[in-house]
């Protein structure tokens, strides 16, 4: 019977969303405004996560060798690293290398005049770790040994973006639970607007025999279509806005990594559409309860 | 059809009907008449489980209305017409809509809706009007779509609540002799009503209420007779 009557429950949804036109419209720009805000910030979210990800396997810890160092203590460091458990690889470069490397970096000429037996470079081991969080202790090990003069390693970098990661993620969700409130409240205000314009149709549909679900199927479907192009829209704009950026990030800054177009519409996508939905429906049902009761 | 024993009905401590007992049979016309305040509201509030009964208890189509679900509710009111008073249609939208309206909410596919509402219109004599909107037709005319929307789902009973109200004398013996008509098919009808004519001309069963309670019940009777 409710399949039989589909038309009917879209038709009277249609004539209930256009009925209080003003009121669906202000429920579908708040639906918008939250979803495309959430949006946004899941997108941030994506891409901060992959810049945080790209950044932790790039973490090393640069060990310099005391050019004064004996040979014993030498060998006392690269044992401790080569059987060290949080050692993911190692490489040793000599200040040799290290001279050449900054030669190379700096350009021809830059070191001009100063000799190989010039070279204030250090020895030096550039250790990566298995997960960035190892660096700590093996940083304490490493500053215990003698042959070792100072460690450097960009740890606080890591820590700062894993810390603004989290705190993108809570502001998200906070801003999100008061914009889907708010989205809820004003959906479910049009829709009893619209049962108190009805209230009378109820109250026949009632009296002639209408189970409550079937009085209930329209406003659930007005409220359904207002959640969904509640979504159209923020959908919309960030299809298009994000492959704005995703272009000029590509030609001004493209040494910067980001989430590639179709993941990150579909990630954004795959929590936004139900979102909208859920917003809509429970709007719906939060608003025609008492009605029934006749 | 109907039984009713002892049935007792209290708004806030405030009886509206009192130990009311009798019982309407398949195919009767009843006029349940008597003043305002009388309770004749409240009974046949009480018959299409609007409301539930205080104490005593009511049986319409053999099953005891106080205790059904609520699902079975709808049930019940399929096989009820009602007609208002104040007709209770839906203003913006024509007389098929108004009528189809009763038939949608059972399921009835669309060809069942377009053979059945005009036939149902028919027998009230708006054919012609199927496509107005009701807000352009007269009081008449709209208590007879209301009437129509009350018989197209062939129902058992047809329960009437003041229908004519707020018709003229000439307009409210066309609806008493559609009604009439309807019951002349087999259909149960209950009419709550304070127009003495139409009761007296009719010559139907009255069921006389005063002060929440039966005084009188008299077959084939007249208005104040029933007394």
């Amino acid at each position: 019977m409710l399949f039989r009557n589909f038309a009917f429950f879209i038709a009277e949804a249609g004539r209930g969303l256009f009925k209080n036109g003003w009121m669906s419209l202000a429920s579908i720009g708040v639906v918008a405004i939250a979803l495309l805000i959430f949006g946004i910030f899941v997108l941030l979210n994506m891409n901060v996560e992959l810049w945080t990800e790209e950044l932790r396997e790039q973490i090393e810890i640069v060990a310099f060798i005391e050019d004064d160092a004996a040979a014993s203590e030498r060998r006392d460091l690269s044992d401790l690293i080569a059987q060290h458990d949080d050692v993911r690889e190692v490489e040793f470069v000599s200040k040799g290398e290290a001279f050449e490397d900054l030669k190379e970096m700096l350009g021809e000429g830059a070191l001009e005049g100063y000799e190989p037996e010039e070279n204030p470079l250090r020895d030096s081991y550039v250790i990566r770790v298995i997960e960035p969080e190892m660096v700590f202790g093996l940083i304490d090990e490493l500053e215990e040994l003698p042959a070792v003069g100072d460690v450097i390693c960009h740890k606080e970098i890591v820590k700062g973006l894993t810390n603004f990661t989290q705190a993108l993620q809570s502001a998200a969700l906070a801003l999100m639970l008061l914009l889907a409130i708010t989205a809820t409240f004003l959906i479910a205000h049009t829709i009893r607007l619209t049962v108190m314009l009805r209230s009378k149709e109820i109250m026949i549909m009632k009296y002639v025999g209408a189970t409550d679900t079937f009085i209930r199927l329209p406003f659930l479907f007005e409220g359904l279509f207002l959640g969904i192009i509640g979504t159209v829209i923020p959908l919309a704009c960030i299809y298009y806005g994000y492959g704005a950026m995703i272009e000029l990030i590509g030609m001004d800054l493209a040494f910067l990594p980001v989430v590639p177009f179709n993941e990150a519409i579909t990630g954004t996508a795959s929590l936004i559409v139900p979102l909208g939905i859920g917003l809509g429906v429970v709007g719906s049902l939060f608003s025609i309860g008492k009605y029934l009761k006749v | 059809m109907i039984e009713a024993y002892n049935l007792t009905k209290k708004y806030n401590g405030k009886v509206a009907l009192s130990q009311v007992t009798m019982s309407i049979s398949r195919g009767e016309f009843v006029f349940i008449v008597g003043p305002s305040g009388a309770g004749k509201s409240t009974f046949l509030k009480l018959v299409i489980r609007e409301i539930i009964p205080t104490s005593g208890m009511l049986k319409v189509f053999g099953r005891n209305v106080g205790r059904l679900k609520r699902g079975q509710v709808s049930v019940l009111r399929r096989n009820i017409g009602m007609v208002f008073q104040e007709y209770r249609l839906l203003d913006e939208r024509t007389v098929f809509e108004n009528v189809a309206f009763a038939l949608r909410v059972t399921g009835a596919s669309k060809e069942e809706i377009k053979k059945r509402v005009p036939l149902a219109l028919e027998m009230v004599g708006l054919k012609h009007k199927i496509n107005s909107m009701v807000s352009g037709l007269s009081g008449g005319e709209q208590q007879r779509v209301g009437l129509a929307r009350a018989i197209v789902n062939k129902p058992a009973m047809i329960i009437a609540d003041e229908p004519t109200g707020n018709l003229d004398p000439d307009t409210t013996m066309e609806l008493m002799h559609l009604l009439k008509d309807i019951n002349g098919m087999g259909i149960t009808v209950i009419v709550a009503t304070h127009d003495r004519e139409a009761v007296d001309k009719l010559q139907k069963r009255v069921v006389y209420l005063d002060n929440s309670e039966v005084v009188g019940d008299e077959a084939r009777g007249a208005y104040l007779r029933a007394l």
